[in-house]
């Protein structure tokens, strides 16, 4: 079954134009519960309560209000929150190029996969640039009147596309305030560290990592489906060890004699 | 900094760290809130029993799911019974290249603080900021919230644990979904495309990239606080056809890029200053990827 593309549009980068259609890349697999009443277990309606009557109000009188002050609400209309999204039309614009290599992980929000549109050409081309040169291009797309800052890269041979978020909106590791120990650390306790990380490497591979959690929450939905009762729950957390080099020696130990 | 969403510890070997799991990314958005159009009073949401059309309190709620026509209940409770033995723990099982992890997989970021200010725990905490900086590898490990299971990165970012909770290998779809690429393009045309590339290559500067879309939504909020109007504007008119002949398009990007560039303070690379025809030009930049 051909997937179901949600955005059709243009990358361009230069006078280059690439015709594309984007698809998500990925999809939530987590089961989705609905809210219910247990006593009966039917579903749950969502009302809207107005705050000033305490009467019931349907969405047709719903308007959306910023608060720019405490109960001060400036109203919007659907059509002046599109003025927001700016004026530009289908385009993924590539203003520049970048080491993909050089972002980190943590601006990366969210991934759809391009797939060419009418013509395979210029599609491929690109696709080959990217993938050759190593790098990811910047550029902006506006999409459900939100504009989006993405990088356009390459991945398994075809084009991704990734949102990222903003600079302002990472935290620094050094908001957190983390306090330095008064004891400073061993080159002894650092190199053993450094041994168990050692011992534990081991190359990423996807699909080894399951969600076997999901597998259980399916396996209690069908046993209580069938009537059964569950299981009662067991906690059992880990003890915090209190001196940092006999539990390094421990783990190493520990690691050792189980290869 | 964003409240801790989580609190446990993370376990390497027999090392524990207490820590708390602290957003890495800030909620910016401006948010609307419904208002009665009427009288400009904000709504609430109010639950209601669609059988008994009685307004529900939180304690008497469940999740439901349809199996097979019938509606299942489960409580917190019970989907708590499913969870692993140490639900409290993030548990390290391997290690690994940040590199050999795809950007796709990474989901909501994080940053793990240690959750109290002992000698053991600042000491314990780092040691695996130092270890994991030396070594330069990430941490794959698993831990529960919110009655949900998550595969998480660990890594030293900033002098600080980083943990990013990634999707599951299922949850991410196979390029085979694609249409088939049938085209091959020409060699001298990727070379091209590739001098393009470097020609508009830059560093990657993260700070100067705005949000638009907030300032400009902004801009709409203070001028309809002063009463004016705003009405959306029509999308630019592009030409978006394609290049009839992508060579042409490619050359005549970096012949412009070239001229763009050198107003700069960049130095301009040898292949973009010929004004040259298509051979030249597709020459030049064969050398150029080539060393």
């Amino acid at each position: 079954m051909a997937p179901r593309s949600i955005w059709n549009g243009t990358i361009t980068f230069g006078l280059v134009k690439v015709p594309i259609k984007l698809y998500s890349a990925t999809e939530s697999r987590t089961i989705r519960f609905r809210q219910v009443h247990i006593k009966d277990g039917a579903p749950l309606e969502h009302r809207r309560i107005c705050t000033a009557e305490d009467v019931e109000v349907e969405y047709s009188e719903i308007v959306k209000g910023y608060e720019v002050n405490e109960d001060e609400y400036v109203v919007l209309t659907p059509d002046e929150v599109k003025a927001a999204a700016g004026d530009r039309g289908k385009v993924v614009e590539i203003e520049e190029f970048v080491d993909a290599a050089e972002i980190d992980p943590i601006y990366f929000e969210k991934t759809y996969f391009a797939g060419f549109r009418d013509d395979p050409e210029p599609y491929a081309l690109l696709e080959r640039a990217l993938e050759r040169s190593g790098k990811a291009g910047i550029g902006r797309f506006t999409f459900h009147n939100r504009e989006y800052l993405v990088a356009v890269r390459s991945r398994l041979g075809v084009i991704a596309v990734h949102t990222l978020r903003f600079e302002d909106e990472i935290v620094r590791g050094g908001d957190l305030n983390i306090s330095k120990p008064k004891k400073p650390l061993s080159k002894k306790e650092v190199s053993m560290a450094g041994s168990l990380i050692e011992g534990l490497r081991d190359p990423f591979r996807p699909e080894n990592h399951h969600d076997e959690h999901r597998e259980q929450v399916r396996e209690l939905i069908d046993a209580r489906a069938r009537g059964e009762k569950p299981k009662k729950p067991r906690k059992k957390d880990r003890e915090n060890v209190p001196d940092l080099t006999s539990a390094l020696e421990a783990s190493i130990e520990a690691q050792q004699g189980g290869s | 900094m964003p409240r801790a969403k989580w609190k446990g510890t993370i376990g390497f070997g027999l090392v524990n760290v207490p820590v708390e799991l602290i957003p890495a990314a800030r909620d910016l958005d401006y948010h609307f809130r419904e208002l009665h159009e009427k009288d400009s009073a904000p709504v609430r949401r109010h639950r209601f029993c669609s059988k008994e059309n009685k307004e529900v309190s939180w304690d008497e709620i469940g999740r439901g799911i349809e199996v097979d026509g019938k509606m299942v209940v489960l409580t917190d409770a019970d989907l708590e019974s499913v969870q692993p033995e140490r639900n409290q723990t993030i548990e390290i099982e391997s290690f690994t290249d940040i590199d050999e992890i795809d950007p796709i997989y990474f989901d909501q970021p994080y940053f793990l603080a240690p959750a109290n200010r002992s000698a053991g725990t600042l000491r314990a905490y780092r040691l695996l900021v130092t270890a994991m900086a030396e070594s330069e590898q990430v941490a794959l490990g698993r831990f529960v919230m919110h009655t949900k299971e998550y595969l998480a990165a660990v890594r030293e970012r900033e002098g600080a644990l980083a943990l990013s909770t990634m999707r599951f290998p299922d949850e991410v779809r196979s390029v085979d979904m694609l249409p088939e690429i049938d085209a091959e393009p020409d060699p001298a045309a990727i070379d091209d495309a590739v001098a393009v590339i470097d020609e508009l290559s830059t560093e990657w500067e993260p700070a100067k990239y705005e949000d638009h879309y907030r300032l400009r939504l902004r801009k709409v909020i203070d001028s309809r606080r002063k009463g004016r109007t705003v009405t959306a504007p029509e999308p630019r008119e592009e030409d978006l056809s394609p290049a009839p002949d992508l060579m042409a398009a490619l050359r005549k990007t970096l012949e412009s890029s070239g001229k763009k560039r050198s107003s700069s303070k960049r130095k301009r690379s040898p292949a973009s200053k010929k004004p040259a025809g298509a051979k030249q030009a597709a020459k030049k930049s064969t050398k150029k990827t080539a060393g």
